[in-house]
């Protein structure tokens, strides 16, 4: 949504006949000055956090990469060796593969059930506002204690889970436990709090796709299934790209849940990058390996949000007004 | 007129005249039945962490999860509550979100103003500039940022946990600025006639004007500082200025069995949020789908 407002073209300002004389051209900085001395004061608080908190950090993250350091003794300036380190340990790879391991158990069934609830609540029947508020509702939770919540149903002796397997004659596992499940049930914690949050923005997508094309459609004798298909579907590619991307760049920065859950165990089964950033630099104080980590998976993140408005883009959409 | 409704929007192929009574009613069952089911896993899991709360260890163990409370015992909460300073946390909790909100609503709105409806030289570009940093992950930003405070002796305060995303929020300053730039132009313009000063105007007409997107903000800011976990976790070490999110993982690892305990204790956190759910419902899922249309 951001990039589209950063290509726009600067809108061309009406100002009075920019001086071609040396008078015109002083009066013309003079307005500019008072203008500018009008906006400061609305501009400079949002101005000051944004480069005290946003633009210095990124700067200071980029110099630490270079340096040893264990936030007490002075940094050690080493080159590219935090870089080069991180080739060669294992632990960076396995923590990145985990990651994406973790996006695809997310981010493609998030993204159906989200697509199936609006297909339910997208037509004009009494209450249905009522069920979208309830599948609204876990976007409201605070994660850390949904996370609890949901150790404590997965939990493999005590939870809900096993007791209901039980019940039909299954002994279910130590879900937490097992490096085999504890991942996907991770992100199916994720999957259940923004299911609902992600179907209202396709149900804000399919309201907007004109009736007439499915009547048309229902005339060629089209069936409901096709319909979807060559009608919802390739209309909501707006949507979905914005879905997609907000949402791939939020899977690769889990934390509260694995923090929780799992503390990125059994087995670094579910130590995903943040984790591993995380202990990086405040467990272990390797504070320039974390700052190499962290840019890593700022230019993943970027790769990965490039070929999104790529893909989407070199597909055919349909201008509808 | 709800029989005419079924046949809306996913299948319209579906003419009315060809379907006898009964099996619409019966088909009106099953979707019914179909939603209280997904209903039922979105809403479980907070009905079963409120009737685990309400039970004493001894009942958590051995009846169903899905059992209500023999009677609503009240021990978990107050074992919780009054032990290891968490009514502190929850207070400081409170406060640090209230900062942060009350700071990232009024600074954004000061800032959104000036992008939307003032000139200047480099606006545009300072724009670009503040919607760039919405790349920046969260994590690249959490080390120097520790590091900026330690410099400044600001760890273990309240300042250092709200401070950070108090000033300037791009995410909240851009949904602001698409809604003031959306309001009427001729208003401003008649005001400015007027001789109406810049912070008149603002006063006066954007903010009485821009309040569905001021609440909204409000909102999102609440929700990110209640929920906030990993910043609070780094910048605070001591006790007394620890915040709920960081006392629930706490709590959970230090009581790992006591599942009656630790899910009062979350139950204290998600309380408040399912009551600005409760009252703020409208707007909550109206400001979502604003911030996907914007794009």
């Amino acid at each position: 949504m951001h990039l589209a407002d950063l290509r726009r073209p600067r809108t061309v300002r009406q100002t009075a006949p920019t001086g071609t004389t040396a008078a015109g051209r002083a009066a013309h900085r003079g307005r500019g000055i008072r203008r500018l001395a009008t906006a400061l004061p609305f501009i400079l608080p949002s101005l000051v956090g944004v480069v005290l908190f946003l633009l210095i950090p990124v700067v200071i993250v980029l110099v630490l990469s270079f340096f040893q350091w264990n936030f007490l003794t002075s940094p050690h300036w080493v080159g590219f060796a935090n870089y080069v380190a991180m080739t060669r340990y294992d632990h960076v790879f396995r923590a990145l593969a985990v990651t994406a391991y973790y996006v695809l158990w997310n981010i493609p069934i998030q993204t159906v059930m989200a697509l199936g609830l609006a297909i339910l609540l997208n037509r004009n029947m009494p209450g249905l506002g009522f069920f979208r508020a309830l599948y609204v509702l876990p976007f409201m939770s605070t994660p850390v204690a949904m996370a609890v919540v949901w150790s404590w149903m997965f939990n493999g002796q005590f939870g809900l889970i096993n007791h209901l397997l039980s019940l039909v004659g299954i002994h279910g596992p130590d879900w937490l436990g097992s490096t085999h499940t504890a991942l996907p049930v991770v992100a199916m914690v994720s999957n259940w709090q923004y299911a609902g949050y992600n179907m209202l923005f396709f149900l804000a997508g399919m309201q907007m796709i004109p009736r007439a094309l499915y009547e048309a459609a229902s005339i060629d004798g089209a069936s409901a299934v096709r319909q979807f298909f060559r009608i919802t579907l390739p209309l909501l590619n707006p949507t979905m790209l914005f879905v997609l991307v907000t949402d791939v760049i939020g899977s690769f920065q889990i934390f509260d849940t694995v923090y929780v859950m799992t503390q990125g165990g059994p087995a670094s089964a579910t130590t995903v990058i943040n984790y591993q950033i995380y202990s990086t630099a405040f467990r272990s104080f390797d504070v320039g390996s974390a700052a190499a980590m962290s840019l890593t998976l700022f230019g993943v993140i970027l790769v990965i949000t490039f070929i999104q408005f790529r893909f989407f883009r070199n597909r055919t959409t349909y201008e509808v007004s | 007129m709800a029989a005419t409704a079924l046949t809306d929007a996913p299948e319209p192929g579906i003419t009315r005249a060809r379907r006898p009574g009964a099996a619409r009613s019966l088909r009106y069952v099953v979707f019914y039945l179909c939603l209280t089911l997904i209903a039922v896993v979105f809403v479980g899991p907070y009905v079963l962490a409120f009737f685990g709360a309400f039970k004493p260890a001894s009942d958590l163990y051995s009846t169903s999860p899905w059992a209500l409370p023999h009677s609503f015992y009240t021990g978990n909460f107050t074992t919780i509550l009054f032990s290891g300073g968490f009514l502190r946390y929850l207070g400081n909790t409170a406060l640090v979100t209230a900062a942060l909100t009350i700071g990232q609503v009024s600074f954004g709105v000061l800032a959104a103003y000036a992008f939307a409806r003032l000139e200047f030289p480099g606006r545009d570009g300072l724009f670009s500039v503040y919607l760039a940093t919405l790349m920046v992950p969260n994590v690249v930003t959490i080390v120097p940022l520790y590091t900026m405070m330690r410099e400044f002796h600001l760890t273990n305060t309240y300042w250092a946990i709200f401070l950070p995303y108090t000033l300037g929020v791009p995410y909240t300053i851009f949904l602001m600025r698409q809604y003031f730039r959306s309001l009427p132009a001729d208003v401003f313009a008649a005001a400015r006639v007027d001789g109406a000063s810049e912070w008149r105007i603002l006063t006066r007409l954007v903010i009485p004007m821009g309040r569905p997107i001021i609440i909204t903000s409000a909102l999102i800011a609440f929700v990110f500082g209640w929920n906030n976990f990993l910043w609070p976790l780094i910048v605070t070490d001591t006790s007394s200025q620890q915040v709920l999110t960081v006392s629930i993982a706490a709590l959970q690892s230090a009581f790992s069995n006591q599942w009656n305990l630790v899910l009062a204790a979350s139950l204290v956190a998600l309380v408040p949020l399912l009551v600005i759910f409760a009252v703020f419902q409208k707007q909550i899922v109206r400001s979502i789908q604003l911030s996907g249309v914007n794009r």
